[in-house]
């Protein structure tokens, strides 16, 4: 099929079998790339539900789009997509029932995949010592990476190319918190992009794969090629005129969110307690163009370049490869009551070499700090680390015994959701997750929207979802195209990506198919997850946001009203077309969707 | 044979009617031009590296121009594969990216190594430097593969020669894409231009590794 090079890399750990299958072009048309055929993918290789995320039988893939390898504007990303190492529900059907898991990665890895001459990667099994896959074009070896295990992510990143000797391939690859099995690890590439929620690092680690490194010659072929280059040279053009908006995203990369949340109430700040930083100044762009920002990064055909690269000096002097960001600034700043820019950037930046979730550990680390402060434990508790309130060596600390898995550090990398259910006296109120899943940088209270995009994503708590049913269908459609939902936001109207579908493929997608297509794999996302046995009683959101009112910034008072959230709830379930009492996706829905095998 | 060398193995041949007559006169009086000069002062692709912001943009441009496909009798442009780009984004850690393309060095050490003879005519070895736009072009029917070019673009300027897996003979040297570079056109950073060398231009003529080395210097130890 045209825009696609129909191929999918299978590669068992356990055997060392390689096998090169044909994709079924029924999965291309309905479920696109990236992670929507990671989803239908996973569903076809899982046995079927309560599979142990960490066994040999979950599969791990590794999903670029059919824009990945293109000069598409923005066409960078490869979703990472397996069972999830981090969920659980309410009602435990199975003891290992966990949500489906999907992360994005930027950079040039997918294209690169693509360019090899494979729409995916999956990875199934479980090798027996370290290894890594090494493919140029159609060679594809499992090598042994025994030497590299328990490298750092910034050391591996430098060293292993050099070892190589080819600097022209490229890599993504686990930290020893992924090697360590820490359940929130993360997957690395170019030292700081990160495929980084969801536990993938972890399921990564699991099989013993430190990394995969790839290198291709060649391009797919697609259907309309002289409107294809008539489509490009028009996007391109959008590059060379500006806005605001456009200005604001490229000088200030997703950094500028950092002063604008705090001003309007809606970031995490104290475990999410408050809305607004009042040291927030110290930690945003303005901050960090002085003291640390040399350099600016894009991804793969990105006209933006939102990655800052740069150097903190003093006490926490770093190497910063991308600092600070929206969610890892917050994260690891403002939701810490820590205020120290270049402390931040070192925290980053050891979360980074670890290999680790900074959305997931910031938020564990911050309900810590909570725990202590209210003294429902101590320093026993927590191997004599003294862990207040805007302390950044303490958090150091904190992130080393996290990403090694010692002492404290094995609890604590299994994230709130468990240490709330250790530490009880109450903490479960503030314990600020969804199925297990940790939330992310942007609060509730004040915007109650944001509650939609944690409680219904289908990876467990997640700011990349929207709330609102068709801003979801969007960001999926993204996801499985292999294209930057970030960037991409602020050229929408001249990228024109279904059109660029249609020529690449062939096939006329009409704006309701492209919208269904969205609408299908967040459906079947769904129902992964239902037959786990994830209800509506698992869509719920941390009671801190109904008990707990702001008490400063611009939104002083902010609580969410239980009843008219639970009225929004059902609200997205009718529009859905999905079961009020359950949240199931109705038979009708299904059947609509051209998913009736789920039913 | 691809595409673009018949192109311009086409032009080339258009110019040698019209000069072959003008040098045979010449010949004859016992001229012989052992090496081509520069045709007035050299103009490439000249790199803004605090700019760079590693797209690779640049690199799909280049292989669209320069790897023109033929569908249905029509010529277009390529789909943009950035393995077949004669400029090359060399990325290192700590974070730089270093766009090269052929310098057009004015020693050219890449001829100077070429050991086939000049030829009486036109004086060109089988590596030469084409007038119209100063580019090094390789004629592949002289040439023998024995990669010495790419060798000493290596060793004595920034590497960018790469040699053929099959023939051994030398790819990937600017063309300038005939007076309209793509790479300059199409940087969403401005970081890439097309301008007269001039003695003070820093960061030419030399290898990505050095470069890399000189920027990392001046980004993150500062």
């Amino acid at each position: 099929m045209k825009g696609y090079n129909g191929i999918l890399l299978e590669i068992d750990l356990t055997t060392g079998q390689i096998n090169k299958k044909q994709i079924r072009e029924e999965d291309i048309k309905k479920y696109i790339g990236g992670r929507g055929l990671g989803m239908k993918l996973l569903y076809d290789n899982l046995p079927g539900p309560g599979v142990d995320p960490l066994s040999p039988e979950n599969p791990l893939l590794f999903m670029p789009g059919p824009f990945s390898g293109f000069p598409i504007p923005f066409s960078s990303r490869t979703c990472v997509v397996t069972k999830s190492p981090r969920t659980s529900s309410v009602n435990k059907r199975f003891e290992f029932g966990s949500t489906v898991s999907y992360s994005n990665m930027g950079g040039f890895v997918g294209p690169e995949i693509r360019f090899a001459g494979y729409d995916g990667i999956l990875i199934k099994g479980k090798a027996e010592k370290p290894v890594y896959v090494f493919i140029e074009d159609d060679v594809v070896e499992i090598r042994d990476a025994s030497r590299y295990w328990g490298m750092g992510t910034d050391d591996f990143d430098k060293y292993f190319i050099q070892d190589l000797g080819d600097r022209r391939f490229e890599s993504c690859y686990i930290g020893p918190a992924g090697e360590n099995l820490v359940p929130y690890a993360s997957v690395i590439n170019t030292a700081a992009r990160a495929a980084g929620r969801g536990g993938v690092g972890c399921v990564m680690g699991s099989k013993k794969l430190k990394a995969i490194v790839v290198k291709g010659s060649q391009i797919p072929k697609v259907a309309n090629h002289k409107e294809y280059l008539e489509l490009l040279e028009k996007s391109r053009k959008a590059f060379s005129i500006d806005n605001d908006d456009r200005k604001f995203w490229r000088e200030q990369g997703t950094t500028g969110a950092l002063k604008y949340s705090s001003d309007q109430g809606s970031q995490a700040v104290k475990n999410y307690s408050e809305g607004t930083f009042e040291g927030i100044e110290n930690l945003a762009t303005e901050s960090a163009r002085k003291k640390i920002w040399k350099r600016d990064f894009a991804c793969f055909s990105c006209a933006l370049s939102c990655k800052k690269s740069g150097y903190a000096k003093g006490a926490y002097g770093t190497m910063v490869h991308d600092a600070p960001e929206y969610e890892t600034g917050t994260m690891l700043g403002a939701n810490l009551m820590i205020d120290s820019l270049e402390g931040m950037a070192k925290l980053i930046y050891i979360a980074d070499d670890y290999g680790i979730d900074i959305i997931s550990a910031g938020n564990t680390i911050g309900f810590l700090m909570e725990c202590y402060d209210k003294k429902l434990i101590d320093k026993d508790f927590l191997d004599g680390i003294d862990l207040q309130w805007g302390s950044v060596d303490d958090s150091i600390q904190m992130l080393h015994k996290i990403g090694k898995m010692e002492g404290i550090g094995k609890l604590a990398a299994q994230g709130v959701k468990p240490l709330a259910e250790k530490i009880g006296q109450g903490s479960g109120e503030f314990a600020i997750h969804v199925k297990g899943h940790e939330l992310a940088a942007w609060n509730v209270p004040a915007y109650e929207k944001t509650g939609i995009s944690y409680t219904t994503s289908n990876r467990g708590a997640c700011h990349l979802n929207g709330g609102e049913t068709d801003g979801q269908n969007e960001i999926v459609m993204m996801d499985s195209l292999g294209a930057c939902a970030f960037a991409s936001n602020w050229y929408k109207d001249d990228l024109h990506y279904r059109h660029f579908l249609s020529v690449l493929t062939g096939i006329e997608w009409t704006e309701e198919e492209f919208n269904k297509a969205g609408e299908r794999i967040f459906n079947l996302e769904k129902m992964m997850n239902f037959r786990e046995g994830f209800d509506k009683n698992d869509d719920i959101l941390p009671e801190r946001f109904y008990k707990n009112k702001f008490l400063h910034g611009p939104k002083e008072g902010a609580i969410v009203d239980r009843e008219e959230f639970d009225k929004m709830m059902n609200d997205y379930y009718e529009a859905r077309g999905w079961d009020k009492e359950t949240s199931k996706p109705t038979d009708e829905k299904l059947e609509e969707l051209g998913l009736g095998y789920l039913i | 044979m691809n595409l673009t060398s018949e192109i311009s193995r086409k032009k080339f041949l258009k110019k040698l009617a019209i000069g072959a007559g003008g040098m045979a006169l010449l010949g004859n009086f016992g001229f012989i031009f052992p090496f081509k000069s520069p045709n007035g002062e050299i103009k490439a692709i000249i790199v803004d590296f605090d700019k760079c912001a590693g797209c690779r943009t640049c690199e799909t441009a280049c292989s669209a121009y320069n790897h023109k496909v033929e569908i249905n009798g029509e010529i277009f442009y390529g789909l943009g594969n950035p393995d077949l780009s004669n400029i090359k984004v060399w990325h290192y850690n700590p974070d730089v990216d270093v766009p090269v393309t052929c310098f057009l060095c004015e020693d050219t050490p890449c001829i100077e190594a070429c050991p086939i003879p000049p030829d009486p005519i036109t004086g060109r070895k089988a590596l030469y430097r084409d007038e119209i736009f100063n580019t090094i072009k390789c004629d592949l029917d002289r040439c023998i593969g024995c990669e010495k070019c790419s060798k000493a673009c290596r060793e004595k300027s920034g590497g960018v020669i790469f040699t053929n897996k099959d023939t051994g003979k030398p790819e990937r040297m600017c063309t300038l894409c005939d007076g309209e570079p793509q790479c300059v056109k199409y940087c969403p950073y401005g970081a890439l231009q097309y301008l007269s060398v001039t003695p003070d231009m820093q960061l030419r003529n030399t290898s990505p590794e050095k470069i890399a080395e000189i920027l990392i210097e001046k980004y993150y130890h500062n």
